[in-house]
């Protein structure tokens, strides 16, 4: 594949000096690591070809607030079991390897503590990843991955306002769209915070396929980041006040036309609440939350 | 594999640097390797191998000076440093500028050394033949899958994860009428009928857990039409990935019509739509406890339904009893159930009733039925008789109860058509006393314990036997003797008449051939055999035949005698079977001559030998009445037939006889029935006396 690289708006100015030093925020990664074992354990384990449903399960178990995560999810509405999933093997068996690792990966970043959060956070990637996932057979590509891709999509943005939470905030406060706080983070950062997510997620291991969306998405031309741009744009009309609609058509080298798009935008709004309930673990109505009855 | 080293003059080089280089290049031939080091606040390539030089088409000075950023073009800002880290090594997937200014697509490690200022980089590119190859190959086998499932007739589903879609072909998009963007994800959900879809949910959790299952399922289409269908699955499991499954739906809507339809053709009368025979049985049987009451059944019966059926024809007849269905339907209260029991006969079971609603019920149908109708332009009223039944603790079956209808109605029947008759226990006693020596009667003839007895006929001049007369005789083990005139017409009645004829028939040839061995020259001349109306067909003389045969006897050694009734039923027919005996050379006697009434016409052209003068006819002699048999000798004698008088008591009647003209005479005063064995102790005697 022969990628034509399209300078993002005002990358041809000589960067500013970042703020701070990028790779100490890669260097957290590997101490959040340590801190969520269990997870660091799935994520590591979880996209291997040996690997079975039996023994992420076992695994599982061991982060109680992860595996009632994964059991939350498994019962959701989005998999359209019926609350009938009552092993965690089961419960991995129906999210599939890919979510109980990007589960895993959102635990190992804190992502699942709001208060270390960019504001709105889990609303708009809750959007993002089910736009990504209805979006996805488009492109032909799987629901499933693209549903991942978008939850971890702004792992990066976190991990920047986890560092820099004022400066963060600025940029934030400053550029509404996705698109203009790209361009702010390559201006303080030196990259933007897909960037950094992708960066975060090969070193995780995550295969390429799930890392070169996030690094093409300023690419016009790239099927690949038009997904993701795609993704983006359904979640900003549905997030984003005032937000001004770009052209989908453009987003998404041809592939989807604004009709296309209604249907889209009506299922991601009914999912996105129990998503982002089964993502943060909240559980009000899950009295049964104990882990060990889960183990098979 | 070559890997060359130069060492830039008066340089020293790291000796990690040298053990990566070492232990990298032995790992593969085909590895690009280049030292990269921050060099001014830049960083730039310091060394690269002969697969570096061979990969990125940089001569090996224009190599040591290049800066790593115009190497990786898409690393731009401060993205740089996210490849060349001090403390870790890192990996990427990125593309790489070569000389040419062509873009390949590599796989980038980096390793820095311990100083932080210094990485060694291995380059591989992931864009080779044989990965293009491998993933044309892939990208082949994917579209043939997809381009089969996608014409493939049957509608299939494949799930990517849990109840979530991932894939649906055309063909299941038109059975449920919609687009498969409406049906992927969750949405194809909304299709399952929602009484079925618990059903569904666990036979997918089966089938992910890696079971083959399949289920039956509704499924509502866009339209709001339901299909039913069996939905399989099949466990699928991708490495890495996890469970999904694939399934294939089959609609059997149409299969599942198809067989209500037959099952209610099997159970149902096709003329009046009414249940039939075998739905009446299930359903009596269903109903019927033992021991309980309440369950009453009516049993109807057209009356003159042939002379309908005879003078206005089938249609009128179909059309009637069409008429009578409805009639039937609307008359009898909800719940209870109309039936066609066959021809014209109804049956109509209701529940927690007693007798009298039951026959209030009767009377209201015979009612309703009564009124007249309009049928091929004549005014008829379809009266009938009804039995009825009502449940009582002698029932012990359910059948009981219908057989015990159909008896009353032929007590209804008996009493003079149009009537409601509830069945008595007298009847009914008699009814199953019937029912038991029919199948006594039926053991009888196949362990032969019917036996014959024979009477000889003697000519009327020299009193000299000519023939024996069969006749059956049956010893009841329990009842004692049973009289013919109670058994042959139990046995017609039964349908056993056909297998007590062929039972004479074989008996008296046996019976003839043993006396001609025993008696030779006074053996007896010839055996006069029964024949009942039923068995007036074209088998007869095929039978008699083969009996012949078997027993190595002259037709002559047989007459057939057939009642003038018998021959009366169907004429025409009866002279053909006749006229069969007649070419096989047996002699043909009627029998009970008189009693019947015969068209003397067709008398004329039956191809018959004797005729038999009724033993009432003949018992009238002693009262001074000769005239019927006076006349039937005449006629006789008119006709060329011989004529043999039955049952001669007194040497009167036999004078009498012989003054009117008789040939043959046959009574107990003359010699009464004997076995085979006395018939030739008493022929054998007659033999030596004659002598």
């Amino acid at each position: 594949m022969t990628v034509t690289y399209l300078p993002v708006p005002g990358s041809d100015l000589p960067p500013t000096t970042p703020a701070f030093d990028v790779e100490q925020i890669l260097a957290s990664i590997d101490t959040m690591a340590a801190q969520r074992p269990v997870a660091a354990q799935i994520v590591s384990v979880a996209n291997s070809d040996d690997t079975s449903a039996k023994a992420l399960a076992l695994i599982l178990a061991g982060d109680v607030a992860l595996a009632s995560r994964v059991m939350k999810l498994a019962n959701s509405a989005y998999f359209g079991m019926r609350g009938r999933v009552a092993s965690l093997q089961f419960a991995v068996t129906v999210v599939g390897f890919t979510t109980v690792r990007t589960m895993a990966t959102v635990a190992l970043a804190n992502l699942d503590d709001e208060s270390r959060l960019p504001e709105d956070f889990w609303e708009s990637t809750t959007s993002l990843a089910l736009a990504a996932s209805t979006l996805a057979p488009r492109f032909g590509e799987r629901p499933q991955d693209a549903l991942c891709l978008g939850l971890l999509a702004q792992m990066g943005a976190a991990l920047l306002h986890h560092n820099d939470p004022e400066g963060y905030a600025e940029i934030v406060a400053a550029e509404p769209t996705f698109t203009g706080r790209r361009a702010a983070e390559v201006r303080r950062y030196g990259l933007s915070s897909l960037r950094l997510t992708s960066v975060a997620l090969e070193q995780w291991g995550f295969p390429h396929s799930m890392t070169l969306p996030l690094k093409s998405v300023d690419d016009y031309t790239s099927m690949e980041g038009g997904l993701l741009r795609g993704a983006f744009e359904v979640a900003s009309r549905l997030t984003t006040e005032d937000y001004e609609p770009v052209p989908i058509v453009r987003l998404t080298c041809g592939q989807l036309r604004e009709d296309d798009l209604v249907p889209i935008l009506d299922q991601v709004r009914a999912d996105a609440d129990e998503l982002r309930r089964a993502m943060l673990g909240e559980t009000p109505d899950d009295p049964e939350a104990d882990p060990e009855d889960w183990i098979v | 594999m070559s890997a060359s080293i130069s060492v830039p003059d008066g340089d020293y080089v790291p000796s990690e640097i040298v053990s990566t280089v070492f232990y990298s290049a032995t790992v593969s031939d085909s590895l690009a390797l280049v030292v990269a080091e921050t060099v001014g606040g830049t960083q730039r390539l310091t060394w690269g191998n002969e697969g570096a030089v061979q990969l990125l088409g940089y001569g090996l000075d224009d190599l040591r000076s290049l800066p790593v950023e115009q190497l990786f073009p898409t690393l731009g800002g401060g993205e740089l440093k996210l490849l060349l880290r001090r403390e870790r090594a890192a990996r990427m997937t990125l593309p790489v500028r070569t000389a040419s200014g062509a873009v390949l697509e590599t796989e980038v490690m980096t390793t820095p050394a311990p100083s932080g200022r210094m990485w060694t980089l291995r380059i591989i590119s992931t864009a080779n033949e044989q990965e293009r190859a491998l993933r044309a190959t892939a990208d082949a086998h994917e579209r043939r899958f997809s381009a089969l499932t996608e014409r493939s007739p049957v509608p299939t589903l494949l799930s990517e994860q849990g109840m979530r879609l991932a894939h649906v072909n055309d063909a299941f998009c038109s059975l449920v009428g919609l687009r498969a963007e409406q049906l992927l994800g969750t949405g194809w959900i909304n299709t399952i009928h929602e009484d079925d879809l618990d059903g569904v949910i666990e036979q997918v959790a089966a089938a992910l857990d890696g079971d083959e299952v399949e289920t039956q399922a509704r499924l509502v289409r866009d339209d709001g039409t339901v299909r039913t269908t069996v939905i399989r699955f099949a466990h699928l499991f991708t490495p890495g990935v996890g469970a999904g499954f694939v399934g294939t739906i089959e609609d059997i809507t149409d299969r599942l019509a198809f067989e209500t339809k037959l099952a209610h053709q099997a159970n149902h009368d096709p003329l009046t739509g009414l249940p039939n025979r075998t739905l009446l049985a299930q359903y009596v049987a269903e109903r019927f406890h033992p021991g309980t009451s309440g369950l009453a059944c009516l049993f109807l019966d057209l009356d003159n339904f042939k002379v309908v059926n005879d003078s206005l024809g089938h249609t009128a007849g179909d059309e009637l009893l069409v008429e009578v269905a409805d009639r039937l339907r609307a008359t009898v209260r909800p719940g209870d159930l109309v039936a066609r029991f066959g021809g014209d006969e109804f049956v109509v079971v209701c529940e927690h009733v007693d007798e009298e609603d039951a026959v209030a019920l009767a009377g209201r149908v015979s009612i309703a039925l009564a009124r007249p109708m309009r049928l091929g332009g004549v005014d008829i009223r379809p009266y009938a008789s009804v039995g009825v039944t009502v449940q009582t603790a002698e029932h012990e079956a359910a059948d009981e109860l219908i057989r015990d209808c159909d008896i009353a109605m032929y007590q209804a029947k008996a009493g003079g058509k149009g009537r409601v008759t509830v069945l008595d226990q007298q009847a009914r006693a008699e009814a199953r006393d019937k029912l038991r020596l029919v199948a006594d009667l039926r053991d009888a003839i196949e362990r032969r314990e019917i036996t014959l007895y024979y009477q000889p006929i003697f000519g009327i001049d020299d009193h000299e036997p000519v023939a024996v007369e069969s006749l059956a005789r049956w010893n009841h083990p329990e009842r004692g003797p049973i009289s013919p005139a109670t058994f042959i017409p139990l046995a017609e009645e039964s349908g056993l008449i056909a297998a007590l004829g062929l039972l004479v028939l074989e008996e008296t040839c046996r019976q003839l051939a043993e006396w001609d061995h025993l008696l030779g020259d006074v053996t007896v001349g010839r055996a006069n055999v029964n024949v009942s109306a039923l068995q007036l067909d074209d088998n007869l003389h095929g039978h008699v035949a083969a009996a012949l045969a078997r027993h190595g006897l002259d037709a002559s050694r047989i007459s057939i005698e057939i009642t003038e009734s018998a021959l009366m039923k169907d004429p025409e027919s009866a002279r053909q079977v006749l006229q069969q005996l007649r070419d096989l050379g047996v002699q043909l006697a009627i029998d009970d001559f008189g009693t019947g009434y015969s068209s003397l016409a067709y008398l004329r052209h039956l191809p018959v030998d004797c005729l038999k003068v009724d033993r009432s006819f003949v018992a009238e002699l002693a009262d001074g009445h000769a005239e019927i048999a006076s006349a039937v000798i005449a006629l006789a004698r008119n006709l060329n037939l011989s004529t043999v008088a039955e049952g001669v008591e007194t040497a009167e009647q036999a004078e009498e006889l012989s003054r009117l003209g008789a040939n043959f005479l046959q009574g107990f005063m003359l010699a009464k029935p004997m076995t085979g064995g006395h018939i030739a102790a008493w022929y054998a005697a007659r033999g030596e006396t004659s002598r």
